[in-house]
């Protein structure tokens, strides 16, 4: 057996886990601190409520279950990729929102720096970017590769968002271009170096999706859709323009599902619904609509922007992907790129058509559209390089045969349990008698 | 052992639960009132942790027990009915014991108690899981309850303790309260209960679902019951960086923990919420992240390894016959020694930021939370040897052990459900 398709995690994936969590720790300790030095906080600022810390941090559960629990379900799809799905999904978000704390931090303030409710935010949506990257790769990598790339990724994230938000000074309240877009992009870019031939001769046995896991997906695009108006609006100034942006992508994600099923049913085979459709195009009007989410945008033109994305994102799903496979050799697991990467772009687009428009007077057509290219720009250089270093044959990636299948990193149980109940048994002759 | 089939609760369950709504709803309304209608915007700004709490209960906790393949339903369902019962008894407890004029006020600090109090009867049902049937929960509920109460009354009056501090005792007290319960019962001996208490891979993804929501929504948890804003928001942070760092644990040491390297899906469940059940107790004495990821590293291992050798013990048959435990959930893994490690954590930080102070009352304030931690594990486990020896009595139709872990004991099974 080739060294590179040693799965075997006992040692590889601990030591590197545990040193990247103790050097976290280290950063931190010397790094990060609290704001309120505890001494003083119980006896003088018991009346001091911190700028509306508590409005915020319903904001911020809200993205936490999306980033949890809609990310990780969302790609249960594949039938023997659950457990990795949701498992590595937590572990990439829990490694990446420390990492994340720091390298923006840093960046920001260039030396020790205090934690507070934005930071938290912030932290989640950048690891929000390495789960997006990680749907394009699901199914052909190893925990370890998966650790490298949350390190280099949020690293390139978090320039890329300074460079954006702090030089350029475009705005991206929603994140369509600087997560959205990048993360997309970066994955793409990644999953166009460790492109495996081995895969793209037929269709791999386990690449499909049963009735339950299907469902279990559904669950986080539910979870996914109803908190989208929170993710668009966290950051946003508090006040006029947090409730224009909970308006425009709530309009804008109830337009999209009406397109995305109208679109899903044209396309298919005598006009049924396609599961995949439903899962990831409903979606895609809230990423659509994030940069220009808190402009005064109007209603209607909302969801404008969440029809055109649905219909979009249904269409890449049916005509883009095959030909991404086929032709550029880029094999997208979850379809990001039609999730993240197209109504990320349609994002920024229309962000610069709003400013046009006169939508907001805070940025300019020449910096958004510098900021989509530099998010594009430094999400395909960043995900190209870390392609090649995932390439490298030491991480432990799993041999053709076994992509998509859980049982390489997880201790899987050996009864399938209810599931064939779903699916395979025809007969129902087996049902146990009542005791 | 008696008869194999287990015996119909159809007298017994209506019975006792419409007796009990009864004198609850008789208590309420003599006892009970809303509060002044003038404060009301005030009171609703705990409405949110509330939220956050209820979904910690309903779906964290019942989700978190759907891992065995045949008892999904009763998992969820029984956690619903647990919990229903639960709040109001530890509303009117709560209210007598605690509230000083005649009326009870109904407001939602007081839900969030009683929800929160309730919660140690959840936790204590893990460790029972499968093997009672709703009569015998509703006594362990009823029981549970009151024994919490009690202990937190004590830690008040004579320990010196605050709200905080002795609500987060939770965790010890549920899980050893559990785990004492469940020692009364008898295990699962026969090989078709064994049979049934496999894990399957839809069941274990809803296991993941419940442990995702307790993991999402902790930190409210952690800082809903601390006084001063800025009290809470450091206790959030705390929380959010101490269960980062246990979930990426839990993963390494479980794959260190496996021959080939392989994660196992039930340690994850258990030990990534070790990190948020280490820092309740101190959270607001933790005054940077570090100290908090620290504490998360330490629970997440200690939780794995207690997972990975107490039941590898039971295996082998020396614990299992010389203690004759059975903790279906492993709470004591999950809960119980990531609580003990809160407690020591918390005495450690007390010793650490007095000790410039004055000597003798450090002295004190350590001897008070020393006591305050034995006496919730010590109330836990008299409670819940107590509540098992009650539970073993016939009077309650309990279900033989080869209906244990089974949803056929108690549900109508719909026609197809074919392969279960």
């Amino acid at each position: 057996m080739p060294l590179s398709f040693d799965t075997n995690m006992r040692f590889k994936f601990p030591i590197v886990a545990i040193c990247l969590q103790l050097s976290m720790i280290i950063l931190f300790g010397f790094f990060v601190g609290y704001e309120n030095k505890w001494q003083y906080v119980q006896k003088n600022n018991s009346s001091r409520q911190p700028d509306g810390f508590l409005e915020l941090y319903a904001l911020f559960q809200d993205i936490h279950v999306m980033i949890f629990t809609g990310f990780g379900f969302l790609m249960t799809f594949l039938k023997k990729y659950g457990f990795s799905s949701v498992g590595i999904n937590m572990l990439i978000a829990a490694l990446g929102l420390q990492w994340g704390t720091l390298m923006q931090g840093i960046l920001h303030h260039h030396k020790k720096f205090y934690i507070g409710i934005k930071s938290m935010i912030n932290a989640d949506f950048s690891t929000a970017t390495v789960l997006i990257s990680f749907g394009a790769v699901l199914g052909k990598t190893s925990p370890v590769q998966m650790l490298i790339m949350v390190i280099l990724e949020i690293a390139v994230f978090a320039a890329n968002e300074h460079l954006v938000g702090k030089i350029l000074k475009a705005t991206d309240i929603g994140a369509s271009m600087i997560i959205h877009a990048f993360g997309a992009y970066f994955g793409l870019a990644v999953a166009g170096v460790l492109y495996r031939p081995g895969l793209r001769r037929r269709r791999h046995d386990n690449e499909e999706s049963a009735y339950h896991s299907d469902l279990f997906a559904m669950i986080g695009t539910l979870f996914l859709w109803m908190f989208w108006p929170s993710f668009n609006s966290a950051i946003a100034d508090a006040g006029d323009h947090q409730h224009t942006a909970i308006v425009n992508t709530y309009f804008s994600l109830a337009a999209c599902v009406l397109t995305a099923f109208a679109f899903s049913s044209l396309v298919e085979h005598r006009g049924k619904l396609d599961m995949v459709h439903i899962q990831n195009a409903t979606l895609a009007g809230g990423v659509a609509v994030g940069t220009c989410a808190d402009m005064a945008i109007q209603p209607y033109g909302a969801m404008l922007i969440g029809s055109i994305a649905g219909v979009v994102s249904v269409l890449g799903f049916k005509f883009l992907t095959p030909i991404f496979a086929t032709k550029l050799r880029i094999h997208d697991t979850c379809g990001v790129h039609n999730l993240h990467g197209l109504p990320g772009v349609i994002g920024g687009i229309a962000s610069i058509v709003a400013v046009a428009l006169g939508a907001t007077d805070k940025t300019t057509m020449a910096m958004q559209a510098a900021a989509l290219g530099t998010s594009l720009g430094t999400a395909i250089v960043g995900g190209l390089l870390t392609g090649l270093i995932l390439k490298i044959p030491i991480w432990g990636e799993p041999p053709d045969q076994n992509c998509y299948d859980d049982s390489v990193y997880w201790e899987v149980p050996e009864v399938e349990g209810p599931n064939y109940y779903f699916h395979e048994n025809g007969d129902h002759s087996q049902l146990q008698p009542e005791a | 052992m008696g008869s194999k089939y287990p015996k119909s609760l159809r007298i017994s369950l209506p019975f006792w639960v419409l007796m009990l709504e009864i004198a609850f709803i008789l208590v309420f309304f003599f006892f009970t009132s809303y509060e002044t209608p003038s404060k009301k915007l005030e009171l609703l700004k705990p409405y949110p942790a509330f939220q956050d709490i209820n979904v910690m209960a309903v779906l964290g906790l019942g989700f978190l027990k759907a891992s065995l393949r045949r008892y999904t339903w009763s998992s969820v369902a029984f956690n619903l009915f647990t919990l229903a019962l639960g709040v109001q008894w530890a509303i009117i407890l709560d209210g007598f014991l605690f509230s000083s004029s005649r009326k009870i006020p109904i407001n939602i600090q007081r839900i969030i108690l009683g929800t929160m109090s309730a919660m140690s009867a959840l936790i204590s049902s893990g460790a029972t899981l499968g093997k009672v049937n709703l009569v015998q929960l509703i006594v362990m509920t009823l029981l549970e309850v009151t024994a919490f109460l009690g202990t937190k009354k004590l830690t008040l009056t004579f320990l010196d303790g605050n709200e905080h501090q002795s609500m987060m005792q939770i965790h010890v007290f549920g899980a050893y309260f559990g785990v004492a319960a469940t020692w009364c019962l008898s295990g699962p001996g026969l090989s078709a209960a064994k049979e049934k208490e496999q894990r399957a891979t839809a069941s274990s993804l809803f296991t993941t679902l419940g442990t995702l929501f307790l993991w999402i929504f902790w930190p409210t948890f952690n800082s809903a019951l601390l006084e001063y804003p800025s009290e809470k928001e450091t206790a959030i942070y705390n929380t959010y960086y101490a269960l980062a760092v246990s979930a990426v644990v839990a993963m390494s040491f479980s794959a260190a923990a496996h021959p080939h390297g392989k994660i196992s899906m039930i340690h994850v469940h258990r030990a990534t919420l070790a990190g948020g059940v280490a820092v309740g107790v101190a959270t607001n004495l933790i005054h940077s992240p570090w100290i908090a990821m620290v504490l998360g590293l330490l629970a997440g291992m200690i939780s794995i390894v207690g997972a990975k050798c107490l039941p590898v013990m039971v295996q082998q048959g020396c614990f299992n016959r010389i203690i004759g435990l059975h903790d279906t959930c492993e709470v004591h893994s999950t809960f119980g020694l990531p609580g003990l490690l809160g407690g020591l954590a918390y005495i450690l930080l007390m010793i650490e930021q007095a000790s410039w102070t004055k000597l003798s009352t450090v002295g004190f304030q350590i001897l008070y939370s020393a006591g305050s931690l034995s006496l919730s594990v010590a109330m836990g486990l008299a409670g819940g040897i107590l509540t098992g020896l009650i539970l073993s009595l016939n009077l309650w139709k309990a279900p033989p052990e080869a209906k244990y872990f089974d949803d056929q004991a108690f549900w109508e099974f719909p026609h197809l459900a074919v392969g279960f």
